[in-house]
């Protein structure tokens, strides 16, 4: 079997969403539209999927991803990255959020033997890092010796899987709708891969409608998931 | 079970880690009016707890225990589920491992840290990545014909409480067959009557506690 078999199978393994990552606890903001009534079926969640990938994915958590996967094993400059995000990132849930899938991204590849994860690990029980998904998958992925084109298209599948199993748990899609969804987006996906990295410190998320719900979400009683 | 956790403290010569303990069972059970009666029991006997709850929609469970005044609320922390309860206990523990060990690091001192899962379905069974010891708690309640349909967390919790025997006779539940039937298809392993209300049988739950994953002298 060649090795670039191996690195695919790999692939799938680590954007599965049976690789656990906590992401079955978040809705990136959708629980709170849904009870706003905001979002109430297919076509509102087309629009708030594609506001998650142009708005947040595209200039935000790519480049974020894409930059840890060059720095590696330069923790520092790791650091500097996680910090931007955390800085970026403006509701306390979304942060929540992000910070919680990177942690428990980082704890299972710690168990799984990850030197640099555990590592970081530790940086963030000291206060010297925040833990942000795609931070922490950038670094963890390129040890993993996954391209970074790869990488993308993991981090890519991941959040529309993620997102979508969120929808269909709210009952805004259902089984067969979400993957009509999850097709039609992929081109907008490929576009978006088409466009150049914006550099660290253009890095930047605008979703304001998410954003917005997500900070109502803050203190709503009823809730099934962490944001 | 008991081997892990002993060989544990004694490779590493350090304080045995909090050991970690499951409580699963159908909504409406009583997993939290059994913790109830846990904290103020275990404490007693000089055995300090930390509690993980997973609530379904709400914060209830959390906030009901963080306002007893049975233990400091910080020592209680809520991990939601998403809907999926099962998930986040047994196929992705990640979140709630994570919560446990935030706890462990800010309580060192505490011998078990609890994890109540979201009430859930008879198949409903914990990670022993998550936790070391489990139990699972069913009422007469949801009908005396319970234990015979062999669902998992009956089957393979390491402790099973039938809990609220005061409501069997009043609908039409018999007790003593959910006991017999409890027994015969975990095939003699631990069953416990309870009822939380009035604290019949906590003694007898926390004699096991102690006994099968506690390991102090209480």
């Amino acid at each position: 079997m060649s090795s670039d078999v191996l690195v695919d199978l790999s692939a799938f393994q680590h954007a599965d969403t049976m690789f656990p990552s906590g992401a079955v606890s978040f809705s990136f903001g959708l629980e709170a539209l849904v009870n706003a009534g905001i979002v109430a079926g297919p076509d509102d969640l087309a629009g708030f999927l594609t506001a998650q990938l142009r708005g947040r994915w595209a200039d935000l958590d790519r480049p974020a991803l894409w930059h840890a996967h060059r720095a590696g094993a330069d923790l520092d400059a790791v650091g500097r990255l996680d910090r931007l995000v955390e800085a970026q990132t403006l509701g306390a849930e979304q942060r929540l959020g992000s910070t919680r899938m990177g942690a428990a991204f980082l704890g299972v590849h710690a168990k799984l033997g990850s030197s640099l994860a555990e590592t970081y690990r530790r940086r963030i029980a000291e206060g010297r890092g925040c833990g942000h998904l795609p931070v922490m998958q950038g670094m963890v992925w390129q040890a993993l010796s996954f391209p970074h084109e790869r990488a993308l298209l993991m981090s890519a599948h991941g959040l529309l899987t993620g997102m979508l199993g969120t929808a269909i748990r709210l009952s805004v899609a259902g089984y067969v709708e979400s993957q009509r969804l999850h097709a039609a987006l992929l081109p907008v996906v490929a576009e978006i891969l088409e466009t150049p990295i914006c550099a660290p410190n253009e890095m930047r998320g605008f979703c304001p409608q998410i954003e917005i719900a997500s900070m109502i979400h803050e203190t709503d009683d009823a809730r099934l998931f962490m944001n | 079970m008991i081997e892990k956790t002993a060989s544990k403290a004694e490779v590493t010569g350090q304080p045995r880690p909090a050991a970690r303990i499951g409580i699963g069972g159908p909504v409406g059970s009583g997993k939290t009016a059994l913790i109830e009666r846990l904290i103020p029991a275990l404490g007693a006997r000089g055995i300090e707890l930390a509690v993980v709850t997973n609530d379904l929609v709400t914060k209830e469970d959390a906030l009901r225990l963080q306002r007893s005044g049975l233990i400091d609320p910080e020592r209680v922390v809520a991990v939601e589920a998403g809907a999926c309860p099962h998930t986040i206990i047994r196929e992705d523990p990640s979140l709630n491992i994570a919560a446990a060990d935030g706890l462990a690091a800010r309580f060192p001192t505490a011998h078990a840290i609890l994890i109540e899962s979201g009430g859930d379905n008879l198949a409903s069974t914990f990670s022993l990545d998550l936790v070391d010891y489990w139990l699972f708690v069913i009422d007469t309640g949801g009908g005396d014909d319970i234990p015979r349909k062999k669902g998992p967390g009956i089957v393979r919790c390491d402790l099973l409480v039938i809990n609220k025997i005061d409501v069997g006779p009043i609908v039409g539940a018999d007790v003593g067959l959910m006991l017999k039937e409890a027994t015969e298809v975990r095939n003699g392993r631990p069953v416990i009557l309870t009822d939380c209300k009035s604290g019949f049988g906590i003694d007898r739950v926390i004699e096991r506690l102690v006994h099968d994953v506690l390991f102090v002298d209480a």
